[in-house]
């Protein structure tokens, strides 16, 4: 048993000792300052977390410790009422640090531009709008350019990200650049962040929403403020010129309708005009 | 004679009669009693196959999650194994085992002959059974495909246009419906038909926790059940109440469905701690020191935490005052959690006990839920929260409470009521092996769960990439979640065989001090003979000294057909 009991407590400790070493690679160093914050927020909270567990499991297995009975009278109340303070102080020492832990968290703290890009709104952010479908992400720039599954963004300026849904809810995730945000139609979300450093940064969607839900990622390409806007450009510029040969083609197509739904109502009148013939 | 309790009559009160046995079948015999025992044992072993049930369908979930892009499950399946094992697990698994041992011990500690309200007791019970084979009879046609919390839009019928979502609604209905009768009915006892003297500053722990949960359930039930129609008539009748964009809110099931399901994990939370405290005072022979305190955290738990439902939301687009609210009511949870997990560990640290299977059970079920609940109350923090919620991290720390709570503190509950309720002792050995390999595999199952999440792997998704990095803590996790199941079926297993060959019980095994302890085991159905007077907070050791005085002054009787250990 105490062997058992010593190798739950060593499983344990790792576990605990785990979460404060997975907390700092919790958000890669992307850059983006609430992040940042966000990152060493995280750290100390799961360093008091695991210290919680670790001093809460050693008392357990204090308690459970093999020991020789003895028959004397049970332990006197006034110790256990020294702990009883003890431990009180301890607790509101606790909640006075997690408080305040809390209301100094900047993650949700909305970064700066440093860089300009065209199309930016009146408070120098770059509004891209994601819309989510079963099961693919698009995503519509300021200039009408738009794409699908991989968005484009500049480093160092602002992105507000306007989440929507078309259909059922689906999660904006990318873990290392910003926290989740759902997109539910009807309803309007938004994240922001700012990317510092080129790169790809990938996430999936991260709520449920039916049976192609694993398939639905995002890609965000964070590439220079310059390669942005040519990207952009070019993007609009292929989709007005693909707009443009649909266009044609739908009129050609239209004008030759046109044409045979003519000839055809000369014929019908024909037709008409011979058999009015006949039967007068 | 004087110096025991008047209203006592001077037979020994802990001897009871039993009736002539009832000749009909027995199976007849369960199917039309009202008595709050049976009920209780058919909630009982309803619960512990479900819990098989569950730990299997736990478990080819997690073999499909094995290796990355495996090919074991498809996408439906895997949703509706999932969708299946949420409802298993919470509504045929968790809330019945609390609800089901509250009613079958809390008359006996109340020192009542029955329920207040029997009849709707039954129909509660008939209620749940009929929701449980509901769900499970549509493995036979469409099982639920929608997830564990089937979120409109995705569960209307738009998306979602075969009968599953349709047999989760009323499956769950019935049984959210079963279960509010059952604890109105119960609720009804606790405030009517408590014994003379038991005043509410004397009621046992358990029974507290009992009035807290009935109460919890009447207040949150209505609001649940009244989503679930919400949805069926959106679904069949052409509502739009959870239809997004056309009027109707998606946000609005979110918000009537966590506040059930806050309130559920505040139930299980609740429930096994108040049976833990019991377990503590008998087996140290001491009352907890901050009796009062414990009380009072229950209620604080069970109050707070279910108003900080909000925190299931923290992704949602809600005005950011709902999440701070949510964040600092969960965090302020530390305060009554830690408060019952000082009295608990400190009361056992200091005082000398046998080491016995239900004592065991609930320190695991302590040890494994205080890992849950840190974890918990860290990720309520909204800075934590969007990075973590609907990750596998998510998922551990929530594992990590209901398993030690409602799996641990269920079986370290059932184990020591087991005598009362069979009238045989549960095999210790059987029950030590299986609290081992059950420890062990929850921790293997889910600790590289807390590394796969952080790294980002989303939850309900049925395969993951090779990209993502997380294969190894996924393959760790198959292996602890099969250790698990094997636990588990041991344990459920010795359950099953202890009921005949266990060695036969006193009334008062464990020399309790409340008063499901003065009745037979397993107790007559009409409980007592005779009604105790209740002095104190611990009315059985009162009866035990008064008998001990009783029998110093005549000289032991010789008659006595089962004296008190």
């Amino acid at each position: 048993m105490s062997l058992l009991t010593a190798l739950a407590g060593f499983l344990t400790g790792i576990g605990v000792l785990a979460g404060p070493a997975m907390a700092l690679s919790l958000n890669p160093d992307a850059g983006s300052a609430g992040v940042d914050k966000a990152n060493t927020l995280h750290w100390i909270l799961f360093v008091v977390i695991g210290i919680i567990i670790v001093v809460v499991n050693l008392a357990i297995l204090r308690a459970a410790r093999p020991r020789t009975r003895h028959t004397g009278p049970p332990a006197t109340a006034k110790k256990g009422s020294q702990l009883k303070i003890g431990l009180g102080l301890g607790v509101v020492a606790l909640a006075i640090f997690v408080t305040a832990t809390v209301f100094s968290d900047q993650s949700r703290v909305v970064p700066v531009s440093t860089e300009t890009v065209s199309g930016m709104t009146s408070d120098k952010q770059l509004e891209i709008e994601a819309t989510g479908s079963q099961w693919l992400w698009r995503f519509n720039y300021p200039n009408g350019a738009f794409s699908y599954r991989r968005v484009v963004v500049p480093a160092g300026v602002t992105v507000a990200m306007k989440l929507v849904s078309t259909d059922v809810i689906h999660t904006w995730n990318v873990p290392s650049l910003t926290g989740k945000a759902d997109a539910v139609p009807g309803k309007t979300n938004w994240v922001y962040f700012r990317a510092d450093e080129e790169g790809t940064y990938t996430g999936r969607s991260a709520i449920l929403s039916g049976q192609g839900y694993s398939t639905m990622s995002i890609e965000v390409s964070v590439v220079s403020p310059d390669q942005y806007e040519a990207y952009v450009k070019t993007q609009s510029e292929d989709i007005q010129e693909a707009q443009d040969i649909v266009e044609k083609r739908n009129q050609a197509a239209a004008e030759a309708d046109e044409k045979i739904s003519k000839e055809s109502a000369k014929d019908e009148t024909e037709t008409s005009k011979t058999s009015g013939d006949g039967q007068t | 004679m004087s110096s025991y309790p008047t209203t006592m009559p001077p037979t020994r009160p802990e001897i009871s009669n039993r009736p002539d046995s009832d000749p009909r079948a027995r199976w007849t015999q369960i199917a039309t009693s009202a008595d709050h025992k049976s009920i209780a044992s058919v909630l009982l072993v309803t619960a512990f196959g479900s819990l098989f049930l569950a730990a299997l369908e736990l478990l080819l979930v997690r073999i499909q999650l094995s290796v990355p892009e495996n090919v074991f499950l498809n996408a439906v399946t895997f949703d509706r194994l999932l969708s299946v094992y949420g409802e298993t697990a919470i509504f045929l698994f968790a809330l019945p085992l609390c609800i089901g041992l509250f009613y079958y011990v809390v008359p006996l500690q109340i020192g009542s002959r029955g329920t207040a309200l029997p009849r709707l007791g039954q129909i509660g019970m008939w209620l749940f059974l009929l929701g449980g084979i509901m769900l499970y009879a549509a493995f036979l046609f469409t099982p639920p495909e929608a997830g564990i919390n089937p979120l409109p839009p995705l569960s209307e019928l738009a998306f979602t246009p075969n009968n599953g979502v349709d047999v989760w609604i009323s499956s769950a209905f019935m049984i959210v419906l079963g279960l509010l009768m059952i604890s109105i009915d119960l609720l009804t006892t606790l405030h009517n038909l408590r014994a003379p003297g038991m005043a509410w500053r004397r009621a046992p722990i358990f029974t507290w926790a009992a009035a807290i949960v009935t109460w919890l359930m009447v207040v949150v039930a209505p609001i649940m059940l009244a989503a679930l129609a919400m949805l069926m008539i959106d679904r069949r009748l052409g509502g739009a109440f959870f239809a997004g964009g056309s009027g109707g809110s998606p946000i609005l099931w979110q918000h009537m469905s966590y506040i059930y399901f806050t309130a559920a994990y505040m139930t299980i939370a609740v429930t096994t701690l108040a049976a833990i405290s019991e377990i503590v005072q008998s087996f140290t022979r001491r009352q907890l020191p901050g009796r009062d305190a414990v009380i009072g955290s229950l209620v604080a738990i069970a109050v707070i935490g279910t108003l900080a439902w909000t925190q299931n939301m923290i992704t949602a687009p809600l005005p950011s005052g709902w999440k701070y609210f949510a964040m600092l009511a969960s965090i302020s949870l530390i305060v009554p959690f830690g408060l019952i997990f000082y009295n608990l560990i400190s009361t056992i640290s200091s005082s000398d006990f046998h080491m016995r299977a239900p004592l065991r059970y609930a320190m695991g079920a302590l040890s494994l839920a205080s890992i849950g609940l840190a974890v918990e109350i860290s990720q309520s923090t909204i800075a934590v929260g969007t990075q973590l919620q609907h990750t596998y991290d998510a998922w551990a720390a929530t594992h990590f409470a209901l398993i030690g709570f409602a799996i641990f503190g269920g079986l370290a509950a059932v184990s020591y009521w087991y005598p009362k309720i069979t009238g045989r002792m549960l095999n210790e050995e059987r029950a030590k092996i299986s609290f081992g390999v059950m420890f062990a595999g929850t921790l293997v199952a889910l600790l590289p769960l807390f590394a796969a999440g952080v790294s980002g792997q989303v939850t309900d998704s049925y395969r993951f990439y090779a990209a993502e990095d997380v294969d190894i803590y996924n393959l760790i996790a198959v292996f602890g979640t099969l250790i698990l199941f094997v636990g588990i079926v041991m344990a459920v297993g010795n359950l099953i065989k202890s009921r005949t060959e266990g060695a036969v019980a006193t009334p008062d095994p464990w020399r309790g001090d409340s008063l499901e302890w003065l009745t037979l085991s397993p107790p007559v159905e009409h409980n007592f003979d005779v009604l105790p007077d209740v002095r104190s907070t611990q009315p059985m050791r009162d009866i035990r000294d008064a008998l001990a005085r009783r029998d110093a002054e005549a000289g032991a009787p010789a008659d006595e057909p089962q004296p008190v250990a």
